[in-house]
């Protein structure tokens, strides 16, 4: 296909089947309701299966069978929705399975409304569900980031036989752009021994499962869990920099806001403030390393600016571990701040303290 | 506007999802505003709750001569398939031009069949918005299949494509020409006409000297994230 304008929504759709996906299950919810009705026309047409499940609960409990069973399978949601899958998500952990969930975040808490939100931050990377556990967390903030960070989320799903959630809010979600659809996309997926196929001549059975009933092994389970979320640390951390070479004041921001902030870097450089911004595209792993790099540089204050209450904020606050002033920034409840709000909010940050503020 | 095929007292305009519906609804509206004619812009649009002509309501009424009919108060933003009683009126209204925004692909444009019986016969009009960069109508086939699903769930029938070919920013004049030519070929084949293209206002010319004698409406834009509004 050539260069085609896409709703963020389709490009989730697109993306996957991009990434060898056919297999969907899912329930309608505003901002993300154009997931599941474009795949509804799409999947068919390559061979794939559709289906509108009940609730989101039993989307998510059909995404662990078609894992179980070696498929490449998505699920999608929007915030309350997503809140629904959390049991499945702890159930598709310790089962080690792959599959991919998007979210596209709304206002909240409770049924909130349906403008643009980030408020399941904690959600997404801390895990909603039970148990020690970890997502990989994907945040795209272009249409056409959203169509490759699909195939990077099966991909890393696969790789490390975890659930990956593509987390976006409603902008994204509902927004136009033009994207690059070149080539095919993947035709093969990687070999999943371990998947409830058959026997196929073994005298063995494959089963997945999640329960350990022994506490001994339960806790060699855990840490192996562990042992992939280390390596995951080590290996998959994501982020975009704008300007931050000479910047001594770095905006933080994922997702769409990113770009709101980047609009702030280029104001605020204009009026002689040299501005930089971080933009993590994974979560979880949250990118420690770009904040070391922008230490050794020139970086004195940071201002963290997000849709919700200031969440990312203490991963932020983590990563500086007290070396700088971290500020934020934030409108909770579906508000998206302004080129000019924000502006105004870094003109008041000092390189002194960074006064503990939430909002 | 004097130079546009027939204008009938009611434009319907219906599309797939993210064809520029509603863009291309408010520059028409604005269109028939400009020309003295007392204008009542509908929202339609019961299926997305994002990039709706409601938003842009006060700007649009502060422009003379224009009026935009949605629900009202708290329910402007609400995800419910509220519909303004207002809208009766249009269609009772002799002295009023009514221009509707429906929503998009068949499950949008199935609120309009509710008001069949309302449309004035013989003064009213529906317009089919192509975008031929949209994976659902970028062939001449999907396009035709796009109009008789939304034919069937409207209960209207088409009686003009419209060309709004483009690529959102990346769009150049030359791709709304070739947009045209599919646009031509849907309604050779539907047996309808083309009413008119329309382009962003700053390639509005560049269009009309590709496409000599087709009226081209330049296209101001409502719609914007918040990253490209200018300063609130």
């Amino acid at each position: 296909m050539p260069r085609t304008l896409m709703k963020g929504n389709e490009a989730f759709g697109e993306g996957a089947i991009r990434a060898g996906c056919r297999h969907f299950f899912g329930y309608p919810i505003t901002p993300q309701s154009e997931v599941p009705h474009y795949l509804a026309k799409r999947l068919p047409e390559c061979g794939g299966v559709f289906l509108q499940a009940e609730s989101e609960t039993a989307s998510i409990n059909m995404a662990y069978g078609a894992a179980a069973a070696g498929a490449r399978v998505l699920t999608s949601s929007s915030s309350p929705g997503i809140s629904l899958m959390q049991e499945g998500l702890s159930y598709l952990v310790g089962s080690e399975l792959p599959c991919v969930v998007v979210n596209v975040m709304r206002g909240g808490p409770g049924l909130g409304n349906i403008a643009p939100a980030q408020a399941d931050y904690y959600q997404a990377v801390k895990g909603g569900g039970h148990g020690d556990y970890r997502v990989m967390v994907l945040a795209p903030a272009s249409v056409q980031e959203i169509i490759e960070l699909m195939e990077t989320a099966f991909e890393l799903a696969d790789q490390y036989r975890n659930p990956v959630m593509v987390l976006g809010d409603g902008i994204l979600g509902q927004m136009m752009e033009p994207v690059d659809l070149d080539g095919e996309g993947i035709s093969s997926i990687p070999s999943k021994p371990w998947a409830v196929t058959g026997t196929q001549g073994r005298t063995t059975r494959n089963i997945v499962n999640s329960m350990c009933i022994v506490p001994e092994e339960n806790e060699a389970a855990n840490l192996r869990l562990a042992n992939k979320y280390n390596k995951i640390r080590q290996n998959e951390q994501r982020w975009e920099e704008y300007l931050v070479n000479d910047a001594e004041v770095i905006l933080v921001a994922f997702g769409t806001l990113a770009r709101v902030v980047k609009a702030v870097a280029d104001r605020a450089r204009d009026e002689g403030i040299r501005a930089g911004v971080i933009r993590p595209v994974t979560l979880w792993p949250f990118p420690d390393q770009a904040f070391e790099k922008v230490i050794k540089f020139a970086a004195k204050r940071f201002l963290v600016v997000e849709l919700n209450l200031g969440q990312m904020l203490e991963d932020v606050r983590l990563a500086v571990n007290g070396r700088r002033p971290v500020h934020f920034y934030g409108r909770p409840g579906g508000v998206v701040p302004t080129v000019r709000e924000v502006m105004e909010r870094l003109k008041q940050t000092s390189e002194v303290t960074d006064g503990g503020d939430r909002i | 506007m004097a130079n546009f095929p027939p204008v009938r007292r009611i434009s319907i305009f219906v599309g797939n999802l993210g064809s520029g519906k509603t863009e291309l609804a408010i520059n028409f509206a604005l269109g028939l505003a400009g020309a003295g004619r007392w204008v009542a812009l509908v929202d339609l649009d019961v299926i997305n709750p994002y990039y709706r002509t409601r938003y842009v309501k006060q700007r649009l009424e502060s422009l003379a001569g224009l009026e935009v009919v949605c629900p009202a108060g708290e329910l402007l933003q609400a995800d419910v398939p509220a519909l303004s009683p207002a809208i009766y009126g249009v269609f009772a209204d002799v002295e009023r031009w009514g221009v509707f925004d429906v929503g998009g692909d068949d499950v949008g444009s199935t609120v309009l069949g509710r008001f069949r019986p309302h449309l004035p016969v013989g003064d009213s009009a529906a317009f089919f918005v192509v975008n031929s960069f949209r994976p659902r109508t970028n062939t001449v086939e999907k396009v035709i299949k796009m109009v008789r699903d939304i034919e069937r769930a409207a209960r209207v029938s088409i009686d003009y494509l419209v060309n709004n070919a483009n690529l959102g920013s990346e769009t150049e004049p030359a791709m709304v020409a070739e947009g045209h030519n599919l646009v031509l070929k849907a309604a050779s084949e539907l047996g309808c006409g083309i009413a008119f293209a329309a382009a962003r206002q700053d390639l509005a010319t560049g269009v009309q000297e590709l496409l000599p004698g087709v009226p081209v409406l330049p296209l101001q834009r409502f719609m914007l994230p918040p990253w490209e509004r200018s300063e609130e």
